[in-house]
C-alpha cells in the first residue's frame, strides 16, 4: 500500500451509489445518503446518469472505514444509507447497483471511469429489466422432540450409576449410535429438502445464485439454515413465486423464508 | 434509520421495506456491479478492491453478529498469498517430520541388530 502524504481535510471525493437511465433527480434529492453535509444528485455520463454525493476525502480513507465498520451500529447506518439511496433509485428508473464504498477522488473522475464502464451498465440494465430480486432461505425443520430429549437419562437411579445392567454398555453405544444415525439422516434429508427447493425455484427464475448459508446467529436464532439463495424473477412471475413458496412450504416442513422484491444487487455484475 | 416505504412505480424493486441487517449486507457489501481491477479507482492512491477486502475484514465481527460468516470459505476473498503461505508451511513440516522420521528410524534400527547380536 502506498503511503500518502497529507491530505487537506476539506478535499472532496465522490461516493457513487448506482447507474441508472433516466432518474427523476426529485427522488433521490431529499435522501441523507452517507453524509449530511452534501446532498444526494445526479451526475450525467452520457445516456446514463450516476447517483452520487459529494462526502469529505478524510471521512471515507480504508483507516475510517476500518474504524466505523468495526461498530455494528455504524455498519448498519452505512449499510442502510447506502441501500436507500439504491431502492429510492430502482424505485424510479432502472438502476444498477454499485457496492458500498465505492469512492473517486471527485466528479471528474468519477465520470471519467464510469463512462468507460458504459458497455457493462448497458448490458447489466438490459439483464435485469422488469427482473427483481428475490432472496429464498430454508431452515431445517424442527426436529421431532422425542428424538434426542429421552434416550439418554431413562434409567439413571443412583443404584443403575453404581451397579451397571450386564450389557448397559452395549445398549449405550447402540443409543449412541441410533442417535447418530438419525442425526445424519435429517442431515441428508435437509439437504434433499435444499437441493429440491432450490431446483424447483430456479425453474421459474431467470437466473439464481446460491449464497452461503448463514451460521447460527448470536441474536439467539437455533433455526439451522440449509439454504441460502437468491433469484432473478421476472416481474410477471412474482406472484407465481410466491405461491411456489408457500406450496414447498407445506409439502416439505421446512421452513422458507422469503425476501424481496430487492434491486437486483446479486444479478448486475459478470454473472 | 427509518425505512421509507418507497412508492412503487413503474419500477417496483425497490427492495423490502423492513429488511434485517444480514439481507442487506449480504447485498450491500458483496455484490453490485464492481468497477475496479484494471482501473485504478481510488481514494487516496488505493484500489477500490483493497478497500472493499479491508472492509470485509474490518466487517467480520460486526458481520457475523448479523449472522453473516460466508467469506470465511469464499476463496475469493480469502487471500490467495496466505493460502499458499499455509502450503507451504505445511509441506515444508511434512518434509521436517519425513527427515525426522527416517533419521529415527535409522538410529533404531542399528540398536536393535546390536540388541539381536547380544543376545
Amino acid at each position: 500500500m502506498t503511503e500518502r502524504g497529507p491530505e487537506p481535510s476539506d478535499a472532496k471525493a465522490t461516493y457513487v451509489f448506482a447507474v441508472c437511465r433516466n432518474p427523476d433527480p426529485a427522488v433521490v434529492a431529499g435522501l441523507p445518503g452517507v453524509t449530511d453535509e452534501a446532498a444526494v444528485g445526479t451526475l450525467p455520463l452520457g445516456t446514463l446518469t450516476a447517483i452520487v454525493q459529494p462526502v469529505r476525502a478524510g471521512d471515507f480513507t480504508d483507516e475510517a472505514w476500518q474504524a466505523r465498520l468495526s461498530d455494528q451500529r455504524e455498519l448498519e447506518r452505512y449499510a442502510r444509507a447506502h441501500h436507500e439511496v439504491v431502492a429510492a433509485a430502482a424505485a424510479c428508473c432502472p438502476t444498477v447497483p454499485l457496492p458500498m464504498a465505492t469512492l473517486y477522488h471527485g466528479e471528474e473522475r468519477a465520470r471519467e471511469a464510469l463512462a468507460r464502464e458504459a458497455d457493462r451498465f448497458h448490458a447489466a440494465l438490459g439483464r435485469i429489466a422488469h427482473h427483481a430480486e428475490w432472496g429464498v432461505k430454508v431452515y431445517a425443520p424442527a426436529c421431532p422432540p422425542n428424538d434426542t430429549d429421552r434416550t439418554p437419562n431413562r434409567r439413571t437411579t443412583p443404584a443403575d450409576r453404581s451397579r451397571p445392567a450386564p450389557g448397559a454398555g452395549l445398549a449405550y453405544l447402540d443409543r449412541k449410535r441410533g442417535l447418530q444415525e438419525r442425526r445424519e439422516r435429517r442431515q441428508d434429508e435437509a439437504l434433499r429438502t435444499a437441493e429440491a427447493v432450490d431446483a424447483e425455484v430456479r425453474g421459474l427464475a431467470t437466473a439464481s445464485r446460491r449464497l452461503r448459508p448463514h451460521g447460527p446467529q448470536a441474536a439467539g436464532d437455533r433455526r439451522v439454515q440449509i439454504l441460502n439463495a437468491t433469484y432473478l424473477v421476472a416481474e410477471h412471475r412474482a406472484d407465481e413465486f410466491a405461491l411456489l413458496a408457500r406450496t414447498l412450504r407445506k409439502r416439505t416442513g421446512a421452513d422458507i423464508e422469503l425476501s424481496g422484491p430487492w434491486v437486483p444487487y446479486s444479478f448486475v455484475g459478470e454473472v | 434509520m427509518a425505512d421509507v416505504d418507497f412508492r412503487q412505480g413503474a419500477y417496483p424493486v425497490s427492495g423490502p421495506g423492513t429488511t434485517n441487517l444480514a439481507d442487506i449486507l449480504e447485498r450491500v457489501l458483496d455484490k453490485g456491479i464492481v468497477i475496479a481491477g484494471d482501473i485504478k479507482i481510488d481514494l487516496l492512491d488505493i484500489e477500490l478492491l483493497t478497500i472493499r477486502l479491508r472492509l470485509f475484514v474490518a466487517s467480520v465481527d460486526t458481520a457475523k453478529k448479523a449472522g453473516i460468516d460466508w467469506w470465511e470459505t469464499d476463496p475469493a476473498l480469502s487471500s490467495r498469498a496466505a493460502r499458499s503461505a499455509l502450503q507451504d508451511e505445511n509441506r515444508e513440516l511434512r518434509e521436517r517430520l519425513k527427515a525426522l522420521e527416517s533419521r529415527t528410524d535409522d538410529e533404531s534400527a542399528p540398536a536393535a541388530a546390536k540388541e539381536d547380536r547380544g543376545t
